[in-house]
């Protein structure tokens, strides 16, 4: 009953708050200098077929009524068709006006859904090697606290969240690929192509996690039931695996559900830098060419995940720790 | 200022030198005693004293070209020559000189951009904690929505059209940056207006206005002065990204963002014109995030009793 009410409650706040977005990127888009009937039409088209494309578009409308529209739209499960890319995959800026491919738009549900699997597969991996940067060097100094291990983490997580994403990438790129050509790092053609950009990304996480496991094991290594351990007969190995790292992983948790826009800002650069054709190119490149329809579509979607994966953390942590709230 | 320490103070805590001072000042002294800090704060104050002196000291113009004198590797690899000690671009521009114009931006930029976010997410979180009621469920649901979009997304909107200027990317980035700040400002305004000698303030006829900024006010500021030094370096880091996507401070003016682009360029002949400005931007933000988390440090230990 209770994870009845939290979650209709959740869902109802999410719903909320994906309402703001929409309206936000809506008006923004909106307000901001750049034309996008001239962008689907292509320069060389004459003012009165931009006039006729942008009334064909509703573009003329006012806003809150365009808006109005949109969200009967969105309702029915259809977030539109991008200005600029075509259902073929190109994208077609420097098609004439008048060319019959320009009517054929892909679909803006279709491009994204499209895309996600490898950005999936990005932050998974980079998620993965994150732990496993963070994790040895934040156990150790929350078990020591002051002591060496302690001061090379803090040392270690403020060289790393110093480092600029897309100047390491460079620097990878130069040395894995130019130098040593172990690792190929423009483009996709396979699964070796994750592995720079996953590491660079993990780079960019791995000093919040290291803060976060340090400061709440060292925590954790005071209480009660941590000290009474040793007298119950249990192997310290046993007291830090089972005990602390368990109680840790719930701010852990919490630690990412906040982070994942950042995350996911990190995500957009490095795509970018290496040419990766996930969510994150998708949008720079949907940014620059004024695509409205698309850039909306991904600002509701990266919302709504934002929103039901911090629900599904904080469920998450309520099966972990049972004493938790929702 | 004084009379939040006194009301600050543990009970029962014995009245020596030390719980005379101000939670703020405590907080300072216990940062300093950190040899972290001091190597921070001494980096950054040389890298600062470089970036405001040396272009104006050197005769070197940061936008000179000088072809005869392109691609000079820097000190250690080349030559032993003082001329260029980071060596020179494809354009024989010193890179010296250049990272250190563009650290004047990146400073800028960031502190600005900080003490944006700060007035407007302190402001917006004062209000909300204090009115509560619709206020507050309105101004969280926006905070919610605010962070559930990458603010480089919305920076890359709005910079994308609009000129890059200065204002432009302090505004971008300082209208994206608050909410973190208005969360903080509303839970210390929550547990602060609960206590008591604010219902006292309440009974005496105080107006909300008088509580919130003689009372509230002062109280948010120690939670929060450590991450706004952070936050200086992340907003730096911001500004170089911006500045690689062409969308930060335009060219010639030199910005690590703008430097590093061009420079991958011509990464395989003059591998330094990327990697330089880059090294020269960590050894900055390094320094800033070492000051930054000691003071994170040495709040916590003031907040624990234990200085």
């Amino acid at each position: 009953m209770y994870l009845l009410i939290f979650l209709s409650r959740r869902l109802l706040q999410g719903a909320a708050v994906l309402l703001i977005v929409t309206f936000a990127i809506f008006t923004l888009l909106r307000v901001v200098p750049g034309d996008p009937a001239r962008l689907i039409v292509g320069g060389m088209a004459p003012d009165e077929v931009v006039e006729q494309k942008a009334e064909e578009l509703g573009l003329n409308d006012p806003i809150p009524v365009q808006f109005i529209k949109y969200l009967g739209e969105i309702a029915q499960g259809d977030l539109g068709n991008s200005f600029v890319r075509a259902r073929s995959g190109s994208m077609g800026g420097a098609v004439a006006f008048d060319d019959p491919s320009r009517g054929d738009r892909a679909e803006v549900l279709d491009l994204i859904i499209e895309r996600v699997p490898l950005t999936l597969q990005l932050a998974g991996l980079a998620v993965l090697f994150s732990l496993i940067i963070s994790f040895p060097l934040g156990v150790a100094a929350g078990l020591n606290p002051g002591a060496w291990q302690d001061k090379l983490a803090f040392f270690a997580g403020s060289i790393f969240v110093s480092v600029p994403n897309f100047w390491l990438g460079i620097v990878l790129a130069l040395l894995f690929s130019v130098h040593l050509g172990i690792l190929p790092s423009i483009g996709y053609k396979g699964f070796e192509y994750t592995i720079l950009p996953a590491f660079v990304l993990a780079i960019e996480m791995s000093p919040f996690i290291i803060r976060t496991l340090s400061v709440s094991i060292a925590q954790i290594m005071q209480e009660e039931f941590i000290s009474v351990a040793p007298l119950r007969g249990l192997m310290r190995s046993r007291i830090v695996g089972a005990h602390a790292i368990r109680n840790a992983s719930i701010p852990l948790l919490n630690l990412f559900g906040i982070q994942l826009g950042s995350l996911l800002g990190g995500v957009l650069v490095i795509e970018f830098i290496f040419d990766y054709p996930g969510l994150g190119r998708l949008t720079i490149n949907a940014v620059l060419q004024r695509d409205f329809p698309l850039i909306q579509g991904i600002a509701i979607f990266i919302s709504a995940m934002f929103v039901f994966i911090n629900i599904a953390v904080d469920l998450a942590a309520s099966f972990i720790d049972p004493r938790l709230e929702y | 200022m004084s009379d939040t320490a006194t009301k600050n103070q543990a009970p029962g805590q014995a009245a020596s030198a030390a719980s005379m001072l101000t939670p703020t000042q405590r907080m300072l002294r216990e940062a300093w005693s950190k040899p972290s800090f001091k190597f921070g704060f001494f980096t950054f104050t040389v890298l600062l004293l470089g970036a405001l002196l040396y272009p104006e000291i050197s005769s070197i113009d940061p936008t000179k070209m000088n072809i005869k004198a392109r691609h000079t590797p820097p000190l250690l690899i080349g030559d032993w020559s003082w001329a260029h000690p980071l060596g020179t671009d494809h354009l024989g521009r010193d890179l010296l000189v250049r990272c250190l114009v563009g650290l004047r931006y990146s400073v800028l930029i960031g502190c600005a951009t900080v003490v944006m976010m700060f007035i407007v997410g302190c402001g917006l979180g004062l209000l909300s904690g204090f009115k509560g009621k619709y206020t507050d469920t309105i101004i969280m649901r926006i905070t919610d929505a605010q962070l559930s979009i990458p603010m480089i997304i919305l920076a890359i909107a709005i910079l994308g059209v609009s000129r890059p200027t200065v204002p432009a990317i302090i505004l971008v980035l300082g209208l994206s940056g608050w909410p973190l700040y208005a969360r903080v400002a509303r839970s210390v305004t929550l547990s602060e207006k609960s206590k008591e000698y604010i219902k006292g303030q309440r009974v005496l006829g105080a107006s909300d206005w008088r509580i919130i900024f003689l009372f509230v006010a002062p109280a948010v500021l120690p939670p929060i002065a450590f991450v706004a030094v952070l936050d200086v370096a992340r907003m730096m880091i911001f500004e170089s990204i911006l500045g690689f996507l062409g969308l930060g401070v335009q060219p010639p003016t030199p910005t690590f963002g703008n430097i590093i682009a061009d420079g991958r360029k011509y990464l395989l002949n003059a591998w330094w014109i990327a990697t330089m400005p880059g090294l020269f931007l960590l050894f900055t933000l390094t320094s800033l995030n070492l000051m930054g988390s000691a003071l994170e440090g040495a709040r916590n230990n003031v907040l624990r009793g234990t200085v």
